[in-house]
C-alpha cells in the first residue's frame, strides 16, 4: 500500500524548530556519523526523510528521536546546514505534543506567550490558595511549630495529591507513546517475555543515563547526569522527608546535606546550560526553543527562591521565609504541574522508557527476521507441512 | 633497386625499449641489412640532441631513407618527418618501426623480444628502401562559410565569423530565427531571461553586413571538398517554385538542434488524457504568458516536476539529457515566487548539476522548499485522478528510493521534464554534408575529448545540441570554437593536404564505380564524359577501401602502394 505524501506536515512542525529540515539531501553524513544510530533505529536520516514528506503516521510511531541525546555531531558534519540534531529535537517536542491527549502540550509548544501565561496564571492560582489556607491554618509569623502558616504535614499530603494527578497525565502518555511505537503494530511479534527482561532498561537508564555518556561530548552528559541526578534527589527529600526538611530552625545534617549537594547541582547545571545556550557555545545550543528557555529558568528561579526561604527560615525571620516560601511554592507548582506531563521535562519519562521499548522491538524484529519466527506464522506452517 | 642509403635509429626511450629489448643488438643487426649506411641506438631519439643526429647523417653521410625504431607513428612520425625536411630529405622517406608499444611494453625482457625488434626494423627497412617522394597539395581556402540552424550555436558562430570579417549564409528552416532557446522563459541557474539572450543575438545576426539570413531555406546539396564547397540552398515558400541558389563556400558549420521528446509516447504519466499533466516546454509557454494555472482556470496548490522522461531510460533513450534537472529547479523557484503558497515536489532519478553555479543553485532550490523524491532508473512512477475528498487533482505514485517506501505524492499541476531528441531529419542532413551519427542519432565528433567540434569530414563542423544533448553555454562555446577552427583556415590563406591519398589509374579503370559506393568520405567522383572514376584527393583519407575493392586493380594509395606493403612482409618474414 502506498503511503500518502503530504508536503503541509513541514509547516505542522516549523514552530517546534524543525526550520531547515527541507536543506536535507540524504548524504546520510549524519547517521554515518552518530555513535548510536544503527539498524533498525537509523537516525537522523531517516526520520529526517519522513518529515520531508510528511509521513505523519510513520513518525508517530519512531522511537528513533527519543535515542538521540542530541551531542549535535551530525548538525557539525552537515554539508547542507539542515541541521539534523535540531531536526531530533523538534521531532521529541512534535511526538511530546502528539502522546499528550490533552492538547496542552501542543499548544505550549506552539506558542510560547500560552505556556509562559499558563505558569502566570497557575503561579498566582498557587500564591492565592497557598495564602488563603495558611491564613486559616495559622499565623503568617511562623514558619513551623504547631501554629505553623503552612504546616508541612499539610504540604506532603499536597505534594503527593500534586504528584498523583501529574503522574496520571504522565503515564497515560507515555501509555499513548507504547500505542503509536508499539501497540498498534499487529505484526511485531513482541512478547511479555522480552519486555519482562528488557525491564532493567529503564531505571539503569533514568538514573545512569550511560547511552549519553557515548556521545562525543562527556562534558554534556556529566552536567545533564549531574543536573537529573540533583533534582531526582530533592523530589525524594521531599516526597518522604518533607517534615524533616522543614523543621527547623536547627539544621537536621542527616537530610539537608543531600538536600545541599542537591541544590548546588541544580543551581551549577542549569547556570552552565543557560550560559550554553546563551553563548550558542556549540551545535546543540545554536537553537533554543522558547520552552527550553522557560525550563531552565524555572528550575533556577524554583532553586533559589527554595534557598532563599530556607535561609530566612533559618535566620528566624518567619515571616520573610514563609513569603518566601509561597513564591516557591507558586512556581513549583506550575513547574511539576505542567512541564512535567506537557512540556521539556516530559522527556525524563520518554527517553528511558523509550530506551526500553527500542530494546524490546529490536528484540521482536530479530525474532520476526529468524526463522524460528517465520515458522510461527500460520501460513508458514502450512507451507512447510506442503513441502514436507 | 637501387643502391639505397639508408639511416636506422634504434631509440632506447629512456629504459622503455632498453630495458627490453637489446637496442645495441638491434641496431648492429640493421648494420649488414641491404642499404643500410648507417645505424646507430641512441638514449631518445625524439630528444634533440636525437633528431640532430638524423639531421647531421642525412647531410654528411648522404641518406636517401630515414628509419627510426621507437614508439608508435602516432606519437613521434611528425618529429623525425620534420626533422628530414629540415635536413632537406623529402618528409615521406621516413619509416618508423615500432618497437615499443608492438615490442618492448608487451613483452618480457629477453632474445625473443630483442628478435622481435629485429624484424620490425628490417620490415621497416626494407619498406623505406621503396619509398618515394611525396608532395603535399596545397588547396584554397574560401573565407566564406555555411551555417545551418539559426538557433543559439548557429547565431553564436555566425557572429564570430562574420565579426571577423568574413561572410556568413545562415540556413534556417522556420521562419524566424531562435531556436529552441526561444521558447524559453529564464534560463537556469542564474535566472536571465532567455529572450533578452534571444533578442540580442537575433538583432545582431539580424543587422550584419556580413550575414546572409536566409528563413525557412535549407541546403539541398553540398558539393565539393574543404575550402571549395559549393553549397545549393532552396527557400521552401508555401507554393511556388522554390528558388535555388548556389554559393561557394570553404567551410559547413552544421547546427541543426534537437527536438523535445514527445511525452506521449510515455503513458503512465497521464499525458494527453488528464489535463494537467503538461510538458515542460508547455510549461515554458505557461510562464512566458505570465500565469501558472489549471486548465479550469485555477491555481495550483501541489505542483509535481519529474525528471527523465523519455531519457535514461532502457525504453527510450539511454543517455541523459543534461538541461533537466537545472530547468526543472528553475521551475521549483518559478513556481515559489508566482505561487508562494504552493508545495513543490521535484521527482528525480539523479540530480545532475555539475555546470558552473548548479550545485550552489541546487541547494537554493531545497532552501526554498522543495520536496525532492527519488525514483530508480527503470522505475515508473504513475499518475492517476485523485478520489473524492482528497485536496489534489492527481496522485502521483513513487517507488521512493530515499525512504524505501512506495509513496502518493498529492499533485495539481504535473509537468514533465522531457529530454532531447536528434531531429527528424538528422539523417538527412548528415547525408548531405557526409558526417556520421552515433547510435542515438546524434553527430558524431572527430574526437570525443581533443577534437570535439571537427567531424570526419574536412571543413564540415558540428556545433551545439545536433552533437549531443548540451546547455547554452556548451553550444555557445561550441559555435564559438567551430568558428575558431574556420578562422584559423581563412588566416592561413591555403589548405595543405595531406600526400597520402588514392589515385585512379584511368587506363585501368573499368567505370563500375563499385569504389564510388564504397567510399566513406564521398570522395570518388564519376565522370560521366570520360565514364572514369576519379579520387577528390582533398576529401580522401587514404584509408585503402577503395584500393582493396576495386576489380581493375586501378586504384593506388600514395604511400600504401604493393610495392611498399610486399616489401614490408618480405622483410618481417626474412
Amino acid at each position: 500500500m502506498a503511503i500518502r505524501a503530504n508536503p503541509k506536515l513541514i509547516e505542522e512542525l516549523e514552530p517546534y524548530g524543525a526550520e531547515d529540515v527541507m536543506k536535507c539531501y540524504h548524504c546520510g553524513n549524519c547517521s554515518a556519523v552518530c555513535p548510536f544510530s544503527a539498524d533498525p533505529y537509523v537516525f537522523p536520516r531517516k526520520p529526517m526523510r519522513y518529515l520531508q514528506m510528511g509521513l505523519e503516521d510513520k513518525l508517530k510511531g519512531q522511537l528513533d528521536p527519543w535515542l538521540c541525546y542530541y551531542c549535535g555531531e551530525c548538525s557539525d558534519q552537515c554539508p547542507r546546514e539542515a541541521e539534523p540534531g535540531e531536526t531530533m529535537m523538534s521531532l521529541r517536542r512534535w511526538l511530546t505534543s502528539k502522546y499528550d491527549w490533552t492538547g496542552i502540550s501542543r499548544l505550549f509548544y506552539r506558542s510560547w506567550r500560552w505556556e509562559l501565561g499558563a505558569i502566570v496564571l497557575v503561579a498566582i492560582l498557587t500564591a492565592i490558595g497557598f495564602t488563603l489556607f495558611g491564613m486559616s491554618q495559622g499565623s503568617i509569623a511562623h514558619y513551623d511549630g504547631p501554629d505553623a502558616f503552612l504546616p508541612s504535614a499539610s504540604i506532603h499530603i499536597f505534594d503527593w495529591v500534586l504528584a498523583g494527578v501529574l503522574l496520571t497525565f504522565l503515564l497515560s502518555n507515555a501509555a499513548r507513546m507504547w500505542w503509536f511505537t508499539m501497540g498498534r503494530d499487529k505484526d511485531l511479534p513482541t512478547t511479555l517475555g522480552s519486555y519482562i527482561t528488557s525491564a532493567w532498561m529503564l531505571p539503569a537508564h533514568f538514573f545512569t543515563q550511560v547511552r549519553y555518556s557515548k556521545c562525543e561530548h562527556k562534558r554534556s552528559w556529566a552536567t545533564h547526569l549531574a543536573l537529573m541526578l540533583s533534582y531526582v534527589t530533592m523530589l525524594v527529600l521531599i516526597m518522604f522527608f518533607l517534615t524533616r526538611m522543614a523543621s527547623g530552625p536547627e539544621i537536621d545534617w542527616s537530610v539537608h546535606v543531600a538536600g545541599y549537594f542537591a541544590t548546588a547541582g541544580l543551581l551549577l547545571g542549569t547556570a552552565l546550560f543557560l550560559r550554553n545556550r546563551v553563548k550558542r557555545s556549540s551545535a546543540q545550543y545554536r537553537h533554543s526553543h522558547e520552552s527550553d528557555w522557560i525550563f531552565l529558568v524555572l528550575i533556577l528561579i524554583v532553586a533559589t527562591t527554595g534557598i532563599l526561604q530556607h535561609i530566612l527560615h533559618r535566620s528566624g525571620l518567619d515571616v520573610a521565609a514563609n513569603v518566601a516560601y509561597i513564591v516557591h511554592l507558586s512556581l513549583v507548582v506550575p513547574m511539576l504541574a505542567l512541564e512535567v506531563p506537557f512540556s521539556k521535562w516530559s522527556h525524563l519519562a520518554y527517553r528511558p522508557l523509550a530506551m526500553y521499548l527500542a530494546q524490546v522491538r529490536a528484540t521482536a524484529l530479530a525474532r520476526a527476521r529468524s526463522g524460528e519466527a517465520t515458522a510461527l506464522r500460520p501460513g508458514a506452517e502450512r507451507t512447510q507441512a506442503h513441502a514436507a | 633497386m637501387t643502391e639505397r642509403r639508408i639511416g636506422v635509429y634504434v631509440c632506447n626511450c629512456g629504459t622503455n625499449i632498453a630495458n627490453v629489448v637489446d637496442c645495441d643488438a638491434v641496431a648492429e643487426a640493421a648494420q649488414s641489412l641491404p642499404g643500410v649506411a648507417v645505424s646507430r641506438s641512441y638514449k631518445y631519439m625524439c630528444s634533440n640532441p636525437g633528431q640532430e643526429m638524423i639531421v647531421q647523417d642525412i647531410r654528411e653521410e648522404g641518406l636517401d631513407r630515414v628509419v627510426v625504431a621507437a614508439c608508435s607513428p602516432r606519437m613521434h612520425e611528425p618529429t623525425f618527418r620534420r626533422a628530414a625536411e629540415m635536413a632537406g630529405l623529402n618528409p615521406y622517406l621516413v619509416q618508423m618501426a615500432n618497437i615499443r608499444e608492438q615490442c618492448s611494453w608487451v613483452h618480457d625482457p629477453g632474445e625473443t623480444a630483442t628478435d622481435k625488434a629485429k624484424d620490425l626494423v628490417r620490415a621497416a627497412v626494407y619498406r623505406a628502401a621503396c619509398h618515394e617522394p611525396l608532395e603535399r597539395m596545397a588547396v584554397e581556402m574560401c573565407p566564406d562559410t555555411l551555417v545551418i540552424g539559426g538557433g543559439i550555436a548557429g547565431m553564436s558562430a555566425a557572429l564570430e565569423l562574420a565579426d571577423a570579417g568574413n561572410r556568413v549564409y545562415l540556413v534556417e528552416r522556420t521562419a524566424s530565427l531562435g531556436g529552441n532557446v526561444a521558447r524559453v522563459d529564464l534560463t537556469a541557474p542564474y535566472l536571465d531571461s532567455a529572450r533578452d539572450m534571444i533578442v540580442d543575438r537575433v538583432t545582431r545576426v539580424v543587422e550584419h553586413p556580413n550575414v546572409d539570413v536566409l528563413l525557412e531555406s535549407e541546403l539541398e546539396r553540398l558539393d565539393g571538398f574543404v575550402g571549395n564547397f559549393k553549397a545549393t540552398l532552396v527557400r521552401r515558400s508555401s507554393g511556388e517554385a522554390p528558388p535555388r541558389q548556389v554559393v561557394d563556400v570553404g567551410s559547413v558549420v552544421v547546427c541543426t538542434g534537437y527536438k523535445e521528446f514527445d511525452a506521449a509516447r510515455v503513458t503512465h504519466f497521464g499525458y494527453g488524457k488528464l489535463p494537467d499533466v503538461i510538458t515542460s516546454f508547455e510549461f515554458e509557454q505557461m510562464l512566458k504568458q505570465g500565469r501558472i494555472e489549471l486548465k479550469d482556470g485555477r491555481l495550483p496548490q501541489y505542483v509535481a516536476i519529474v525528471h527523465c522522461v523519455g531519457s535514461r531510460s532502457e525504453e527510450f533513450h539511454g543517455y541523459c539529457s543534461r538541461v533537466c534537472c537545472m530547468t526543472a529547479l528553475k521551475y521549483a523557484h518559478e513556481v515559489k515566487s508566482a505561487l508562494p503558497k504552493a508545495y513543490v515536489s521535484d521527482v528525480y532519478v539523479d540530480m545532475h548539476a555539475f555546470g558552473k553555479g548548479c550545485e550552489d543553485f541546487y541547494r537554493r532550490s531545497a532552501e526554498v522548499k522543495t520536496l525532492f523524491l527519488m525514483y530508480g532508473k527503470g522505475e515508473r512512477p504513475v499518475v492517476r485522478r485523485a478520489d473524492p475528498g482528497d485536496d489534489c487533482e492527481m496522485l502521483l505514485t513513487v517507488d521512493e528510493q530515499l525512504s524505501g517506501e512506495l509513496i502518493e505524492l498529492p499533485a495539481d499541476l504535473i509537468i514533465l521534464m522531457v529530454g532531447m531528441e536528434p531531429r527528424d531529419d538528422a539523417g538527412q542532413v548528415a547525408h548531405l554534408v557526409n558526417i556520421s551519427q552515433d547510435k542515438d542519432g546524434w553527430f558524431i565528433e572527430s574526437h570525443p575529448k581533443l577534437d570535439p567540434v571537427a567531424t570526419t569530414t574536412d571543413g564540415v563542423y558540428i556545433a551545439g545540441a545536433c552533437q549531443s544533448p548540451k546547455d547554452i553555454p556548451d553550444s555557445v562555446a561550441q559555435a564559438r570554437a567551430a568558428a575558431a577552427r574556420i578562422l584559423g583556415k581563412i588566416s592561413r590563406g591555403k589548405l595543405e593536404i595531406d600526400a597520402m591519398y588514392a589515385e585512379v589509374d584511368e587506363d585501368l579503370c573499368s567505370g563500375c564505380r563499385v569504389c564510388n559506393e564504397i567510399c566513406p568520405y564521398s570522395a570518388i567522383e564519376f565522370d560521366e564524359e570520360k565514364r572514369r572514376s576519379h579520387v577528390i584527393s582533398a576529401l580522401c583519407k587514404a584509408c585503402g577501401a577503395c584500393v582493396a575493392t576495386c576489380p581493375s586493380a586501378a586504384i593506388k594509395a600514395r604511400h600504401f602502394t604493393d610495392a611498399q606493403i610486399f616489401a614490408e612482409i618480405t622483410g618481417v618474414l626474412a
